[in-house]
């Protein structure tokens, strides 16, 4: 069978692939993932019609991720090591300015990037975070205890009002609540890079760990197309709508949406921004990181188990992160249980036969635990939201309207609906 | 008086002994075997394996590993996780376990404290409870402290002793694999509750640890994990330590 030709139970037409998903559905052999999980991408062009370039699978049926896996046991880390050494010995300032910028939330893997090139390669961080869309407690106070171990933290919170409407318009037409912030987080560190004239920037793990093409993670360097793009209105989409008609028709300002806006590619230049990956440098591992923040900074996990996953040290500062996870279930069939599975399977913290019972028991459950908030959170009265609250046709986000949108984006070719309600074609635990 | 006890607690994830942080970040330490086998030759007084994923996966994986301990360990065996009826608990009997501990079938159906109460007898029935801070109260977790009960733990101690249950091993999930000593106030409300014996774990990171424990929290027992499994304390130290203290243990301390 080839991918442009799956047969259904019915022998009928081919069944539609949303997304530019791949039409046939195939699990990696070795984690859990599925050749359904889009790359990271630039999310400023993002639109309804935007087609998903997905991770690569090889002949023997092995996600790009688990190679990676491979090369990065071959990699000789010491050597590695001596770069970034020699990397921090070009960009090291002692007149007491900062002399880098470690972007991050206070989670795990933030404290332990700003935690070793402050105190094992003696830099001078500088730490920049931009906010979740609602702090949850345990967030808050990891976040705390990060600036605590000692770093200085510039902490960027978007206009609360502006962030609803892009976050209810990123539902609406992509189902993606968690993009306004994906997009400030991947363009603050080389806004502020910028501002500061602090040329060099430290990301923690690269996007291809995780499935983005392996050739990504041949270089220390992040692609520029992540924070930097053209500069203006038009140039740009949030929450699928272009900037133009969002300062049009929503009640935005321009002012509202700078803080959205790419980092220009010419100021980048003159302050020579380089945005690299510590990840390159020195081998990441998640659950380390977690060792290591709770060892350093007292980091604490979330204090129960996240909806729709079995795990409580990763992701976990942002209350609307729950329902994130739960639109990839329902656009890709990948829920926060496969995803944090098969991390942890490439990591060698767990096997794949305890991964695939996992993402049985816990993939795509319904996080209700801060749902009431997250549907006010959504809602758009129109009183409070004269002119963004006509373009959506039930202004206040309920269970109902949200269940019924989630449905509009429920690919044929990955869901059927029976008695007992939507069903996934293809799981992980079925064997397809 | 019954001698205060040290007890090597193990967390199984077969094949492997695994220790976490906040039950949490679950780490491979290796094959369980040879640690026990460290910790029976150092006169530890008891040993607990907790099947740290059964009742996450429903499976149990522990049975093997009980039935080549108890062929060469000879000192009293606890096992638990996963355990969700009075037959699981009879074939962990059988494989060797002295007793067995029950923590999410228990919360989800307190009738199972009875029944292996009644079935094998009260010695038998550890009530294993997973206990994390809530303001000025302590909640019961289930499934290796992930999920919530919503049950206090102090109310769900006394419901269980009350039960049967003959013995609680009581962890703390906000000191587990922290080193930064036990909950003293959790294990001091505990153990005013109930006239059981209580089995202070989570939390031990040096000996003197052991002796508020046992002499201030009214422990019976101190579960000792990740300190021996890092081999940053032997259970020589630690017994040394209570005799320092005034406090017998009862197995001798080889030479």
């Amino acid at each position: 069978m080839n991918d442009d030709t799956p047969t259904t139970n019915e022998n009928e037409a081919p069944l539609e692939a949303k997304y530019g998903l791949p039409r046939e559905v195939k699990f990696c052999t070795r984690c859990v993932i599925s050749n359904q999980r889009p790359n990271s991408t630039a999310e400023f062009r993002h639109t309804k019609d935007s087609k998903k370039e997905t991770i690569h699978f090889d002949a023997e049926g092995v996600c790009d991720a688990c190679r990676f896996v491979e090369e990065k046991a071959a990699i000789d880390w010491d050597a590695r090591k001596a770069e970034l050494v020699e990397l921090c010995n070009r960009y090291r300032r002692t007149d007491g300015r900062y002399d880098c910028i470690v972007p991050g939330s206070g989670g795990k893997d933030s404290f332990y990037a700003s935690h070793v090139l402050r105190y094992e390669f003696g830099m001078n961080p500088l730490t920049v975070t931009w906010a979740p869309h609602i702090y949850t407690e345990w967030g808050w106070r990891n976040f705390e205890r990060w600036i605590h171990s000692g770093f200085d933290n510039y902490l960027m919170t978007p206009n609360g009002r502006a962030h609803r409407i892009l976050t209810r318009a990123a539902v609406e037409n992509l189902l993606h609540p968690f993009q306004p912030f994906i997009i400030g987080q991947k363009s603050i560190a080389a806004k502020m890079s910028v501002l500061f004239d602090i040329p060099l920037v430290f990301y923690g793990e690269n996007e291809a760990e995780y499935g983005n093409p392996l050739k990504d993670n041949k270089t220390a360097l992040r692609a520029d197309k992540f924070h930097t793009a053209e500069n203006s209105l038009d140039g740009i989409s949030l929450g699928g709508v272009s900037g133009r008609e969002l300062v049009g028709a929503y009640g935005l300002s321009e002012a509202d949406l700078q803080p959205y806006m790419p980092a220009q590619p010419e100021a980048l230049q003159r302050v020579g921004t380089a945005v690299h990956y510590l990840g390159y440098y020195l081998k990441w591992h998640p659950q380390g990181c977690y060792y290591y923040a709770r060892d350093h900074g007292g980091f604490e996990p979330s204090p129960e188990r996240t909806p729709g996953t079995y795990s409580k040290y990763n992701s976990i500062d942002d209350r609307i992160d729950d329902f994130h996870y739960y639109t990839t279930f329902i656009k890709f069939g990948i829920g926060r249980a496969t995803y944090d599975a098969a991390q942890e399977v490439r990591s060698g913290d767990i096997e794949r036969d305890e991964a695939v019972a996992l993402v049985k028991r816990y993939d795509g459950e319904f996080p209700t635990r801060f749902a009431d908030e997250i549907f006010a959170y959504l809602s758009l009265p129109p009183e409070e939201f004269p002119e963004a609250s006509r373009h959506f046709s039930e202004p206040i986000m309920t269970r109902e309207t949200f269940d019924a949108l989630v449905d509009t984006f429920r690919s044929p070719h990955l869901w059927r609906q029976t008695e007992n309600g939507w069903q996934l074609r293809h799981t992980v635990f079925d064997g397809d | 008086m019954a001698y205060p006890r040290i007890i090597a607690r193990l967390d199984i994830k077969a094949p492997n002994l695994i220790k976490g942080v906040h039950l949490e970040g679950l780490r491979k330490l290796g094959d369980p075997r040879p640690f026990v086998e460290r910790y029976y030759a150092e006169a530890v007084d008891e040993i607990v394996y907790i099947d740290s994923v059964a009742s996450l996966y429903e499976r149990n994986t522990i049975t093997d590993l009980v039935e080549a301990t108890a062929r060469h360990v000879f000192v009293p065996m606890t096992v638990g996780g996963g355990v969700r009826s009075v037959e699981d608990a009879r074939q962990l009997l059988r494989a060797g376990a002295d007793k067995v501990a029950v923590n999410t079938a228990a919360l989800k159906n307190p009738e199972l404290i009875d029944g292996i109460s009644r079935g094998f007898g009260s010695q038998c029935m550890v009530l294993s409870i997973q206990a994390k801070r809530n303001g000025n109260d302590w909640e019961a977790y289930m499934d290796f402290g992930r999920e919530h009960s919503g049950r206090s733990v102090i109310d769900w101690a006394r419901e269980g002793a009350g039960r049967g249950a003959g013995e609680i091993l009581l962890t703390s999930v906000d000191r587990d694999g922290t080193e930064q000593g036990f909950d003293l106030e959790l294990i001091r409300a505990v153990t005013d509750a109930v006239g059981i014996p209580v089995i202070a774990s989570g939390g031990f990171g040096k000996p003197d640890d052991a002796v508020q424990a046992l002499r201030d929290g009214g422990a019976s027992a101190c579960a000792i994990a990740k300190a021996l499994h890092y081999n940053k304390v032997s259970i020589r130290q630690v017994k040394d330590r209570l005799r320092d203290a005034g406090i017998a243990t009862r197995t001798p301390v080889p030479a």
